[in-house]
């Protein structure tokens, strides 16, 4: 069968298309991402859940202000670290273990004995508060030069009398210089603090390096989680929905296409039946009707304990909806295809109709089951991050309408990287398969209109 | 004619009994007394909230009360989650807001996407057109959900910002614009302007390339080679002849999209807090409230279906050569 589709003037059509084989391309890769999560487990669910950095940190291409730097320090020394190390920790005997706890995925403790440990921790204590006292100070002295600026405004625009604004620039002078000496001894300060916290957790090195480089390319979540392991888990979520439920729809959709078509009569009959049925209401409304049967069930909604059977959901209901498009197109093919004179011929010869749909007429809507798979797979994705963006889907697992619907309120602190890594692996995918299935429309079957 | 639409609705009575009885079914798959009593309900007032919603009957009288009540339209029910809410009130209250974003985006999206195809059409093959495809390619494969996040927060969160450029859009919400005690114009703006945008934007990626194909597709055809010899020039062919060919397909996909507006853009109204009719089902759906979710398909499964015999009518008057059969 495939060797009658490798000859045909469509297959040549589509290879010559040279945007459908960069697409392609790009698909081959996000199924090799989708293998080797799935198959050889390179991400999994338990890496999404891991902490890796202090909360929302910008990705690589963002540079911090000083002050977020600050903030993710003190997340360190105070909330991290703070609550990992024991005070006790020269004494106890699994010293070792309790700082093993503490790694923020491959970026751990110093290995080292529990005295000289502790000696860096009370360092970057010390430099954490030197810091800190910096820190206020300068946020004292930066509000009193924006208060004085404020009256300078005041007094000008209500006009004040003039030696009092002159003496309030004098003011102005004197303090500005001293602030800015404030800030440079705060950066410096800031510097040590941090060159502390790398002293006491270096940067992983070699293969490790580079696993928790990727970890945090793209920075981390609200609760601190690495973004580019929850958007890059979610291509193996997207590959799984897509696949269930485009096969399971082709399948359904050319089995009942088919036998509509090729046996007329009831099966015609009860098939548009079905079809038409499932038409007369909006399709979002049938999807979140019927995948919000499962919502609540402690089998089918549980993303902790069975994070898998959650999918169960989303590809009962976009199966058992999305097969209506299939079945109409294979069923109209199929009655063009009934009276032609192969199939006379066949049946002349005396091969059963089964036989004969089985083996004469399916093979020829191949091209059809491969334009709709395709168009299947975007649908599916597309609908999952709908759902979920409802309620309706994936939640509590990584999956990119998750991780839209978590982070749609991070937009308006200006923290774009949950949205955009998710919308960007996303729209690529997308992309990709709308321009191949396209270009099979264009090569297997010209004389569709859009 | 008369034959046909009669034929047709007869037809289109197991479709319409069916539709309804297999939401009636998956409905019927959740406890509703769990979500209004909460978990720690004793049997006996399950039993009893059961028996006052109707849940014990067998599934053919509920089926048979429902069939009754849609027959002689009778919505006077009340909403589960919203007590004293009739489906009728809910249903009037929603329905004209869903329509006040879903019309004037069918309307601008239909003539924007139209006037590109045409563009594309004139141009075929060449740069403009490849361009405008691609464009329409990229713009389908981004996700609703971006455009909706994204548009807010260009659009009336980011110029709201102090040192921003100000804007005319609310970030969320609704008041009445046309109907109502303090209805004021503007108010369209503010609250529905926005959704109207990201709403055309979607679409246009889809429309554009439908029909332009249409386009294409009629430009191939007879009458224009002979318009072409006869010395017609190519924006008279393009503009006068082709179009008014190509409209019978566009027309017929803007008729089969008419059911829908009633059912409000889902997304946007959710996002934007609109209280349509979208947002009323979705909430209608999680909350467990039979009626309205009952009610809305059956209206609109109504309209859908009269809306499909009317396209086929209108077909026949408009093109003599369909017969209809």
């Amino acid at each position: 069968m495939f060797a009658r589709l490798r000859n045909s003037r469509g297959y040549r059509k589509f290879t010559r298309n040279r945007g459908a084989m960069v697409a392609l391309g790009v698909i081959g890769a996000y199924t090799a991402i989708f293998i080797l999560v799935w198959f050889f487990g390179v991400l999994t669910r338990a890496d999404a859940r891991e902490r890796v950095l202090p909360r929302n940190t910008p990705g690589w291409l963002e540079k911090q202000s000083v002050e977020d730097r600050f903030n993710a320090l003190t997340w360190y020394v105070e909330s991290h670290l703070g609550s990992a190390i024991p005070s006790d920790l020269a004494t106890r005997p699994d010293a070792q273990d309790a700082l093993r706890r503490a790694a923020l995925g491959e970026r751990r403790i110093i290995d080292a004995p529990p005295e000289r440990v502790l000696e860096l921790w009370a360092d970057l204590r010390a430099k954490h508060k030197e810091t800190d006292d910096l820190f206020l100070d300068l946020e004292d002295a930066e509000n009193e030069i924006l208060d004085i600026r404020l009256i300078i405004a005041d007094t000008t625009s209500s006009g004040g009398p003039e030696d009092e604004i002159a003496s309030l620039r004098e003011e102005l002078a004197e303090l500005e210089p001293e602030a800015a000496q404030l800030r440079a001894e705060f950066e410096s300060s800031l510097a040590g603090a941090e060159a502390a916290l790398t002293e006491l957790m270096p940067m992983p090195k070699g293969w490790a390096g580079i696993v928790y480089g990727f970890r945090t390319f793209l920075g981390s979540n609200a609760i601190g989680q690495s973004i580019s392991v929850h958007a890059f888990y979610s291509i193996k979520i997207a590959f799984q929905i897509g696949l269930v439920v485009a096969t399971a729809c082709v399948v359904i959709g050319t089995a009942l296409g088919a036998a509509a078509g090729f046996f007329g009569g009831w099966i015609d009959a009860l098939v548009m039946w079905l079809v038409s049925t499932l038409s007369s209401v909006p399709y979002l409304v049938l999807l979140a009707v019927l995948s919000f049967m499962f919502t609540g069930s402690q089998l089918f909604d549980n993303p902790v304990d069975r994070p898998e059977l959650q999918l169960v959901k989303l590809y009962v209901a976009m199966g058992l909806t999305f097969w209506v498009g299939t079945a109409r197109v294979i069923r109209g093919e199929v009655m063009k295809i009934r009276s032609l004179e192969y199939v006379q011929a066949a049946t002349a010869i005396g091969f059963s109709r089964p036989y004969i749909v089985v083996r004469h007429i399916i093979p020829n809507t191949f091209h059809l089951m491969f334009i709709n798979f395709s168009l299947l797979f975007i649908a599916a994705i597309k609908n999952e991050v709908i759902l979920s963006f409802l309620g309706l889907g994936v939640s509590g697992q990584p999956s990119w309408g998750a991780m839209i619907n978590d982070a749609k309120d991070d937009l308006t602190n200006y923290f774009f990287w949950t949205v955009g890594s998710a919308s960007v692996l996303m729209f690529g995918l997308v992309l990709a398969f709308n321009i191949v299935s396209d270009a099979l429309q264009d090569a297997f079957d010209p004389k569709h209109v859009a | 004619m008369w034959a046909f639409i009669v034929r047709k609705l007869l037809y289109n009575v197991p479709v319409y009994l069916g539709i309804i009885a297999i939401l009636m079914l998956a409905l019927r798959v959740n406890d509703p007394t769990y979500t209004f009593l909460g978990k720690n309900a004793t049997k006996d007032q399950q039993d009893r909230l059961r028996t006052s919603m109707g849940l014990d009957d067998p599934f053919a009288v509920q089926y048979g009360r429902l069939l009754g009540k849609v027959f002689t339209l009778d919505f006077s029910e009340d909403s589960w989650a919203q007590p004293g809410r009739s489906v009728r009130a809910i249903m009037i209250s929603a329905i004209p807001k869903s329509l006040s974003i879903t019309i004037p985006t069918l309307i601008i999206a239909t003539f924007v996407s139209i006037w590109i195809a045409l563009v594309a059409a004139y141009f075929r093959g060449r740069p403009p057109d490849k361009t405008l495809m691609i464009l329409a390619v990229l713009g389908m494969s981004i996700s609703y959900l971006v455009y909706i996040l994204f548009g807010q927060f260009f659009g009336a969160f980011l110029p709201d910002q102090p040192g921003g450029i100000g804007t005319p859009f609310a970030i969320t919400g609704y008041e009445p614009w046309l109907l109502g005690e303090h209805a004021d114009p503007w108010n369209w703006v503010t609250y529905c302007m926005l959704p109207v945008l990201i709403g055309v934007i979607v679409t246009i990626g889809y429309d554009t390339r439908f029909y332009r194909a249409v386009m294409v597709e009629e430009t191939g055809k007879d009458y224009i080679v002979t318009a072409m010899a006869k010395g017609a020039t190519k924006p008279k062919i393009m503009f006068v002849h082709m179009l008014k060919n190509a409209m019978i397909p566009i027309i017929t996909r803007v008729m089969a999209t008419l059911p829908f507006l009633i059912t409000g853009s889902i997304l946007v109204e959710v996002y934007f807090k609109i209280p349509g009719m979208g947002n009323e089902l979705i909430s209608a759906i999680k909350g467990n409230d039979f009626p309205v979710v009952q009610a809305f398909v059956a209206v609109f499964a109504a309209f859908f279906i009269v809306s499909v015999i009317l396209t086929d009518v209108l077909y026949a008057l408009v093109d003599p050569r369909v017969r209809l059969s």
